[in-house]
């Protein structure tokens, strides 16, 4: 049961060292994304949270056979940036309002809806997996969790009392 | 006592394919009646310990479910198409089947939902029949399942429902911030909203411990054994007979019938691979609306008038959200805590058939949320978006829709030619287009949906389009039950037309799905089937 709590998991957790499929520049191209996807304010974003660990995790494991999605992806990217933003030469290197802009003309590609959906897991999913560092969705959520809640949840239930 | 062991060269009474919702009943039942029996379970044999609060791995992963990477299923609208391979159905892959990652809505069918041919006349596009038994036949093992389980609910407080022999064995589940809110604006609007009945344990119950509320009931199972599966509240009891052994990861690929046309044996993949062929006395196919009719495909069974695999019906159910003013937490103990079935009925002045029963929800844990839940005319990315979902998570509530699906023929489970499982078996491939009156029912009820979000209050309110199901976890339809032979497929029994010892009880005998939340109607049938196999086994008609 205890296994099942987050809080448990998160004092074990251990910063992962080296990536099991990114090689460091594709690495910080994909975080740069993850960053734009969810970005960090007065709460923890994608980076933060170490999103990129999730996603490199991910492509080395159970979603091996989605690694061409993120290539082509990607190579399509590079494209997109150089038209958007002559001259540059990353998607990190990128202002975030820039890299917002080139992100916004393929946000309905096969591509970005899974690095959103990856980002997102890697953010709100569980910590085993990689990512969220420090509960930071718990946060940003203003969620709890336990295995004992008592009654009034929330405030509408409490009012009715 | 440790659970027996049996050889496959023993010729035991039964095997039961699949310990699901349905044949987690018949091992109780056929074991505690002093039979042998094997039950032989596709997935793990996972306990509460194993269970997790893990949404990627359960939600995006296929830990409990049948995973398309290794079970994919075609798909196409209608059979002129060819089907493309794309994951349209769900089911549990455990012991305890889908009693251990359902939702716990329990709810009865309606003695009108037996008899809607007779009440309502034949629709067009559609094959609506009567069941061949009564509401009245099937209520004394409502009760049954719902005192051998663990259901909480409030007998008496729907007035819709049918009559009842007993009350439920423990009191509703403490009502939930969208249960208030769900209550609150359907009393305005005239309605009769009720507490949920649930197999969920609101008190202790038969040595298993109550509820704790954590909040992760939808698709996971229960650390607290809380919640009234097969595997936390029957399958304990078949092993303690000393006469049931549950047989996990055994993939089922062909049941064998000899030359005089009964079954004998189940041949079946151990997780090495390697096939092993278990003797049997009769054969007892609990494996799922979908996988029963494609094993009795592949093993060209009970289907001499062609119908196996025909009359799918899925569930064609909507979600409305509304985000409130002060915190809900929906995301705090069980999912529905009140129901209303004033929609229910099928009304010839709506113009279609069909209805459906309303539950109050949020619907989604945090990820899926995120992913999934926003409203669709706002940023679904970036520094806005992510600002909004503070607020969004912890304020919105829902009403969920459960509506009608009409069974028509050309909706069907069939063997795809040329795609195949990790196993190298045909994959299934789902032919499914919904009649014109379930879209009908469901836009009728999604407008009944918005009204009550609105009318309790709701500052903002957004809904998915209405359009054909795509993808579902109720599988029903596909093996009928009906008396004509050319017609159905099982008796009124639940046993094949064509083969006297076998025996189909689960999804796929449901003639039609009455408003969906099919569970604890699978389980009063497999209770009443079971009942007859045993004395038929008694006195040796088998």
């Amino acid at each position: 049961m205890a296994a099942a709590c987050w809080a448990e998991v998160l004092r074990a957790q251990k910063p992962s060292r080296r990536f099991e499929y990114f090689d460091p520049g594709t690495a910080a191209e994909v975080e740069a994304i993850a960053e734009s996807i969810i970005p960090g304010d007065s709460m923890p974003g994608a980076r933060e949270a170490g999103v990129i660990w999730f996603i490199d995790r991910a492509l080395a494991g159970y979603d091996e056979d989605k690694r061409a999605i993120y290539r082509s992806g990607l190579a399509s990217l590079q494209v997109k940036r150089a038209e958007v933003v002559p001259g540059s030469t990353t998607i990190v290197g990128l202002s975030p309002e820039h890299r917002t802009a080139v992100l916004k003309t393929v946000e309905d590609t096969e591509f970005f809806r899974l690095v959103r959906l990856h980002t997102i897991l890697g953010f709100f999913g569980h910590p085993k997996h990689g990512g969220n560092r420090d509960a930071g969705a718990l946060k940003l959520l203003g969620m709890e969790t336990s295995m004992h809640f008592q009654p009034p949840f929330g405030y509408y239930d409490r009012e009715e009392k | 006592m440790s659970p027996i062991r049996y050889r496959p060269s023993d010729l035991v009474d039964f095997v039961i394919i699949g310990a699901g919702a349905a044949g987690g009943v018949v091992a109780k039942e056929l074991s505690t009646a002093g039979f042998r029996v094997v039950v032989l379970e596709q997935g793990p044999y996972l306990r509460a310990k194993d269970f997790t609060h893990d949404e990627v791995d359960v939600l995006f992963r296929a830990a409990l479910i049948n995973d398309p990477k290794k079970q994919p299923n075609s798909f196409r609208r209608t059979p002129d198409e060819t089907a493309k391979r794309q994951q349209c159905i769900e089911y549990a892959r455990l012991v305890g089947g889908g009693s251990v990652h359902f939702t716990a809505n329990y709810w009865r069918f309606h003695p009108e939902d037996f008899r809607e041919r007779s009440v309502l006349g034949a629709v067009s596009g559609a094959d609506l029949q009567d069941w061949p038994i009564t509401y009245d036949e099937l209520e004394p093992y409502y009760s049954k399942a719902e005192w051998e389980l663990g259901v909480s609910g409030l007998a008496g407080s729907n007035p819709f429902d049918g009559p009842r022999s007993k009350p439920y064995p423990l009191p509703p589940m403490p009502v939930k911030g969208s249960g208030v809110l769900f209550e609150r604006g359907a009393k305005k609007l005239g309605l009769h909203p009720f507490p949920a009945p649930v197999a969920v344990l609101s008190q202790p119950y038969r040595g298993r411990s109550a509820c704790t509320h954590c909040g992760w009931c939808e698709a996971f199972g229960c650390e607290m054994n809380a919640k009234s599966s097969t595997l936390a509240a029957l399958i304990p009891v078949a092993e303690a007979t000393g006469r049931c052994e549950i047989r996990s990861q055994s993939y089922v690929r062909e049941i064998e019938a000899g030359h005089d046309g009964h079954v004998n044996g189940v041949l079946y993949f151990e997780p090495s691979g390697r096939e092993v062929r278990q003797r049997a006395k009769a054969v007892v196919l609990c494996a799922n609306g979908v996988e029963t009719p494609r094993l009795l495909l592949m093993s060209n069974l009970a289907n001499s008038n062609g119908l196996v695999g025909n009359y799918l019906m899925l569930d064609p159910g909507l979600i409305a959200l509304g985000l409130f003013e002060h915190a809900v937490n929906d995301y705090k103990s069980i999912v529905a805590t009140r129901v209303l079935h004033d929609f229910y009925r099928s009304d010839p002045k709506r113009g279609f058939y069909g209805g459906g029963g309303l539950d109050s929800r949020m619907d989604f844990p945090p990820a899926s949320f995120a992913a999934y839940g926003m409203p669709k005319d706002g940023p679904q990315w970036g520094a806005a978006w992510k600002q909004g979902i503070g607020e969004y998570f912890t304020h919105t509530s829902g009403v969920l829709s459960h509506v009608s699906c009409l069974p028509m023929e050309q909706n069907s489970v069939s063997l795809d030619p040329d795609l195949k499982d990790a196993w190298g078996l045909p994959a299934t491939r789902i032919t499914f287009r919904n009649h014109a009156d379930d879209l009908k029912a469901m836009q009728f009820l999604l407008d009944r949906q918005i009204e009550i979000l609105h009318a309790s209050g709701a500052k903002k309110v957004w809904t998915d389009p209405v359009e054909d199901v795509s993808y579902s976890r109720h599988l029903m339809g596909t093996c009928r039950m009906g008396n004509d032979p050319q017609r159905s497929v099982v008796d009124r029994w639940n046993r094949s037309h064509d083969v006297r010892n076998l025996f189909i009880v689960d999804g796929s005998s449901l003639v039609t799905c009455g408003r969906q939340q099919p569970t604890e109607t699978i389980q009063a049938l497999a209770y009443r089937a079971a009942d007859n196999i045993a004395q038929l086994a008694r006195r040796g008609e088998i």
